[in-house]
């Protein structure tokens, strides 16, 4: 899931015109788990804003519940024809979803005016309703097998792939005292998982090409291409 | 080939200072504070951005060293290059005439002054020091050749006092595969916990120095112990310290420091004082340690 955190009102009212007509989207999959725009919180952002004296149109959350706003067909039949009308008259979207809900917007919208309601954090594990956390960084090239199945990129402050820095004391992170060093976890897990010798191996610096942005991935018939600056990459699908 | 390799390599004692390079382009502090060592240690570190703080460079540095005809340690860490930066400074450092090189990780920008900085680690040390060992052979990461190829003298660090120790002493030997050739480690203090550490890699084969910060105060010593990893200054130290007059207290730090180099003398095979400021005092100590160059290296002198 993508973690989303709302922009502080008076940044976004710094972003609208006056008489700007204003249509506010949420989205009911990872914001509404980060309660930063799922449906009340799309609702009050809609109210607060005409409270400031904005011109809102309307707002909405794409359905069906739990749907995710990057879905660009179910944004688009939405804003174009459940809510049509009001987006009509809408001079710009605001929209309270991560990065790519935000550009799915733009898409939806055919070229839109779409302002940013939200900072995208990170992409995390929704570890219970209260509490999401990072385990992936998406670097496109997977080493958690040698890890114990836990991501040193991530984990560890300075992405170290071939053990500790010197920089924890009792297990935690040079950073942050109350944060777990990562290669201590690491450790922990290889020691209790009986694969310590892991460790040992020598462990190649990235391929930080594979790593480059913008990425993406093609699926078609029995095959998917990752694209990235590290080349095509072809893969086997099997749905 | 460097003094510091000459010397390690044919087994004698070494003696290795550090300074610190300046914020700002007067280098006539940190040059004087080399100069006073000049005739007690066989090479001087050269920090790099020391606890992410924006300085000098510490190429700019040791180059000068080499002008003076003192034998730097040029410390170069993972946290502001990235591989391609990293080898063309080590290029660079060689056509300098820098030899000596210890390869970090680096303190993290968030404990420096640049709190903002973008971390880079693109290599980690045990790469960087590969990756240096690469450019020693004539070719660099990416496999292509140079035309010419340098000849350095690889370090690397170790933390004796880690707890736990295991992960430390699994990457040291993914470093001495990597090429390191020598190790200075963290500050020592308990040499008993030293001990227990050389036992653990007696059979590595390549040389230790082992770090020791000169302790300025108790409320120093405190300090490390609540914020330095890896560093324990025992309770005896620190009282000692404490029942220290201020005006007595460069004296107490010469007795401390000596003391230590004398118990972890026949361990290892060499120590790196780090006098962080008060280097006038490192002739006192290498005599009070009883380190006197016919006691380390006979034939040097």
């Amino acid at each position: 899931m993508h973690a989303t955190i709302q922009k502080p009102i008076d940044e976004i009212l710094g972003y609208l015109k006056p008489d700007e007509r204003v249509f506010v989207v949420g989205c009911d999959n990872c914001a509404a788990k980060c309660q930063s725009g799922g449906i009340p919180e799309t609702e009050e952002m809609a109210n607060r804003l005409k409270e400031k004296g904005v011109n809102i149109v309307g707002w909405c959350v794409p359905q069906p519940k739990g749907i995710s706003l990057c879905k660009l067909s179910n944004t688009a039949k939405v804003l174009q024809e459940e809510y049509g009308e009001e987006t009509k008259q809408a001079d710009s979207f605001l929209v309270l979803a991560c990065g790519q809900g935000f550009h799915t917007v733009m898409d939806a919208t055919d070229g839109g005016m779409v302002h940013p309601g939200c900072d995208t954090i990170f992409g995390g594990e929704t570890v219970t309703d209260n509490f999401i956390t990072e385990y992936c960084s998406l670097c496109g090239e997977c080493i958690v097998e040698y890890t114990g199945g836990l991501c040193p990129v991530t984990l560890c402050a300075k992405s170290l792939l071939n053990g500790p820095c010197g920089g924890a004391k009792d297990g935690k992170c040079e950073v942050d005292r109350t944060r777990d060093c990562g290669w201590q976890l690491i450790y922990d897990r290889l020691k209790e998982l009986g694969r310590l010798d892991e460790m040992n191996a020598y462990r190649e610096p990235k391929n930080n090409s594979r790593w480059s942005r913008p990425r993406s991935l093609t699926i078609g018939e029995g095959e998917a291409t990752f694209r990235s600056l590290s080349g095509e990459q072809k893969v086997a699908s099997h749905a | 080939m460097s003094k510091l390799r000459q010397t390690l390599e044919s087994g004698q004692f070494v003696v290795t200072g550090e300074i610190g390079p300046p914020k700002g382009v007067d280098l006539d502090k940190c040059l004087h504070d080399a100069e006073v060592m000049r005739d007690h240690v066989t090479a001087i570190n050269v920090t790099d951005l020391q606890s992410a703080v924006l300085r000098i460079g510490s190429m700019a540095v040791s180059t000068r060293l080499i002008e003076r005809g003192l034998e730097p340690i040029y410390q170069l860490t993972c946290r502001d290059r990235n591989r391609l930066a990293l080898q063309s400074d080590l290029l660079s450092a060689w056509a300098l005439g820098i030899e000596n090189v210890l390869c970090l990780t680096g303190d993290h920008p968030i404990l420096g002054d640049h709190t903002e900085a973008k971390p880079v680690y693109d290599l980690d040390s045990v790469q960087l020091l590969k990756a240096a060992s690469t450019l020693n052979q004539g070719r660099d990461m990416a496999g292509h050749e140079l035309d010419s190829a340098p000849g350095f003298f690889l370090g690397a660090v170790v933390t004796p006092g880690a707890e736990p120790l295991e992960p430390q002493i699994i990457k040291m030997k993914k470093k001495i595969e990597a090429g390191a050739r020598f190790f200075q480690t963290q500050s020592v203090y308990e040499p008993d916990k030293f001990e227990h550490f050389m036992g653990q890699v007696q059979g590595f084969n390549v040389p230790v120095i082992a770090g020791i910060v000169v302790l300025k105060s108790a409320a120093m010593a405190k300090f490390m112990n609540s914020n330095v990893a890896g560093i324990s200054v025992p309770e005896g130290i620190i009282r000692e310290m404490d029942e220290t007059k201020k005006e007595d207290r460069k004296k107490k730090a010469v007795e401390i420091t000596a003391r230590i180099i004398r118990q972890v003398k026949p361990l290892c095979q060499g120590v790196h004082i780090m006098p962080l400021g008060w280097d006038e005092l490192i002739p006192e100590i290498i005599s009070e340690a009883e380190l006197s160059w016919e006691a380390r290296t006979p034939q040097e002198k």
